[in-house]
């Protein structure tokens, strides 16, 4: 299971628009969640907008949250989108086995026990990888120590997974000049040596989340073409309800 | 408002809302002049895996003398909206802060004996509670004990499913959120503080910056609670998970019991014993057979 995890506070500016971006994650398998952090102002309509199409896009979920909630809200949407790509999984196969939409709720109550436990147990031990997206424009500037806290606390949960569980981390725009997104940490199933996340961040203006979600697919087509292409981590592949 | 089951076709009259969570509502009903209660849920996936848990439960050998689960359907509404629910047993009670606060503090050490051992039932079949939680425990007449959402049940090595932020010990970074029994005395570590110490706890939450937290801060909240410095010993113990399970923390909480003379646990204070206890114990002992020895003989 593959997902990146936006989080923005603000509209993207330039380059290709973050919700093509996102469409484009989505048929590569990757889903994309957004969370806008807001500290006493407003996204805006249009930067509220923005993220909820993008999450539409990529298939996932987007939700507004405090710097305080910033951690919970993390793992809540990491978690329920694992269960909800499981569904959608179990869902085609229900679908195929016994016609209609291959909803859960179509099945008796008697029935959906044993689904339901295949899906936990899916869900539970399932590989699964997130890629953080980290908006550092400059009014970030002031919530950055959550968003580093909420990464942490992410890691915690996931490392209690029985599954593998990887996460990377990238910031935009990035530290060159012209560079829409730079990786902070790549794939790893440990925190616990890193320092800090963001070490010498500088915060700039410009917003380009279309680009930088599209390195972010880069990288992840990166790694899997590392696999040789083969042995695709398809989470059930070949697996029957 | 009667409601009745999409599949199986029972009814159930709507006396009241129990309360209310954030995976369902929970509503007291009446079917055959029995009152249950009734939960429904937002999402049929969550509520099925809730539902799996307490089938679980209820398959164990030697479980609950008298079922908990009841029934599982779905509701269709007015405008056709459906929704999945299940009847469980009507648990009656209040939150521990208002029971405590209607009967005294002194009842304190027994309603937690009492939880310990609802915990040590779970963790004996493998599972933890997971969210333990002062909503998620109702106490009654006497200190009686019950746990109601089994929403964050997990079986153990699992990721806990369902957790509550400052009962969670990875919050506190006091270790992880794979689920283990000393998961939930982490849990009800902070729950006995949060029921003395309500105000300095959410004082203390909302002012120190994550690295910052850790048990010894709930320690020193604790000692500043006259009710909790008896379980100084035994709170530092649970935080650093040094219980094997709740069964060994309801025993080492027992002994503090004991210590402090409020009774309770599996021993009772020796000067509420009445005389004629003690005579039968002996009795018991030996004595008993040579009574019944010599009842046979005599209708012999
Ligand atoms: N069996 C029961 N008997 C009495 N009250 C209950 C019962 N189950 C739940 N409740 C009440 O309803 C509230 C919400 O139910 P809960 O199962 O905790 O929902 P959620 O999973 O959404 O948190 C509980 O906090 C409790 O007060
Ligand atoms: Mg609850």
């Amino acid at each position: 299971m593959k997902q990146i995890l936006l989080i923005t506070d603000g509209c993207s500016n330039v380059g290709l628009s973050p919700v093509v971006a996102a469409a484009q994650a989505l048929s590569d398998g990757i889903t994309v969640n957004v969370v806008g952090v807001l500290d006493g102002g407003d996204l805006g309509e249009y930067g509220a907008k923005e993220i909820q199409e993008i999450a539409h896009a990529g298939g996932g979920m987007s939700r507004m949250a405090s710097t305080r909630q910033l951690s919970q809200t993390v793992q809540m949407m990491t978690r329920k989108t694992v269960v909800q790509t499981i569904q959608q999984v179990v869902q085609k196969e229900l679908k195929s086995v016994l016609g209609g939409e291959g909803a859960i709720e179509e099945l008796p109550p008697e029935k959906r026990s044993e689904v339901v436990r295949v899906m936990d147990e899916l869900g539970e031990t399932s590989k699964l990888r997130v890629a953080l997206l980290i908006d550092a424009s400059a009014s970030m500037k002031p919530k950055m120590a959550a968003v580093e806290e909420a990464i942490r606390d992410l890691m915690l949960s996931l490392q209690s997974r029985q599954g593998i569980s990887e996460l990377s981390v990238f910031h935009f725009p990035g530290n060159g000049h012209g560079d829409d997104a730079s990786l902070d940490l790549d794939w790893t199933t440990n925190l616990s040596g890193v320092q800090s996340l963001f070490p010498k961040l500088q915060m700039r203006g410009t917003t380009p989340t279309g680009p930088a979600l599209l390195q972010v697919i880069e990288h992840y087509r990166g790694r899997d073409d590392r696999r040789r292409g083969g042995e695709e981590d398809g989470m059930m592949s070949g697996y029957v309800v | 408002m009667v409601i009745t089951g999409k599949w199986r076709r029972r009814r159930y009259r709507v006396e009241r809302m129990l309360g209310e969570g954030a995976n369902g509502k929970v509503y007291l009903v009446e079917r055959d002049r029995r009152l249950l209660a009734l939960k429904v849920g937002a999402d049929t996936v969550d509520l099925q895996s809730e539902i799996n848990v307490l089938q679980a439960l209820e398959g164990r050998a030697g479980s609950r003398a008298e079922p908990f689960l009841h029934d599982v359907d779905d509701l269709k509404l007015a405008g056709g909206k459906e929704y999945p629910f299940y009847v469980m047993k009507y648990v009656r009670g209040t939150k521990l802060p208002a029971f405590l606060a209607a009967r005294g503090a002194e009842w304190f050490p027994i309603a937690g004996y009492n939880l310990l051992q609802r915990l040590a039932e779970l963790h004996e079949s493998g599972w933890a509670f997971g969210d333990l939680k002062m909503d998620n425990i109702l106490a009654a007449e006497y200190g009686h004990v019950e746990l109601v959402d089994y929403g964050g049940v997990t079986a153990f090595g699992k990721s806990i499913r369902q957790f509550t932020e400052i009962y969670d010990r990875g919050y506190w970074n006091a270790g992880t959120r794979a689920s283990d029994a000393a998961y939930d005395l982490f849990s009800f570590g902070v729950l006995c503080v949060q029921l003395f110490q309500e105000k300095a706890l959410y004082r203390h939450t909302a002012g120190t910056l994550p690295q910052n937290r850790s048990p010894q801060e709930l320690l020193k909240l604790a000692s500043e609670s006259p009710e909790l410095r008896p379980f100084a010993g035994w709170l530092e113990r649970a935080f650093a998970g040094g219980f094997r399970n709740a069964e060994d923390a309801g025993a080492a909480w027992s002994v503090v019991m004991r210590r402090i003379g409020t009774g309770g646990g599996p021993k009772k204070r020796t000067g509420a014993v009445p005389g004629w206890t003690k005579a039968l114990f002996l009795l018991s002992s030996g004595a008993l057979a040579a009574v019944l020895y010599w009842l046979l003989l005599g209708q012999g």
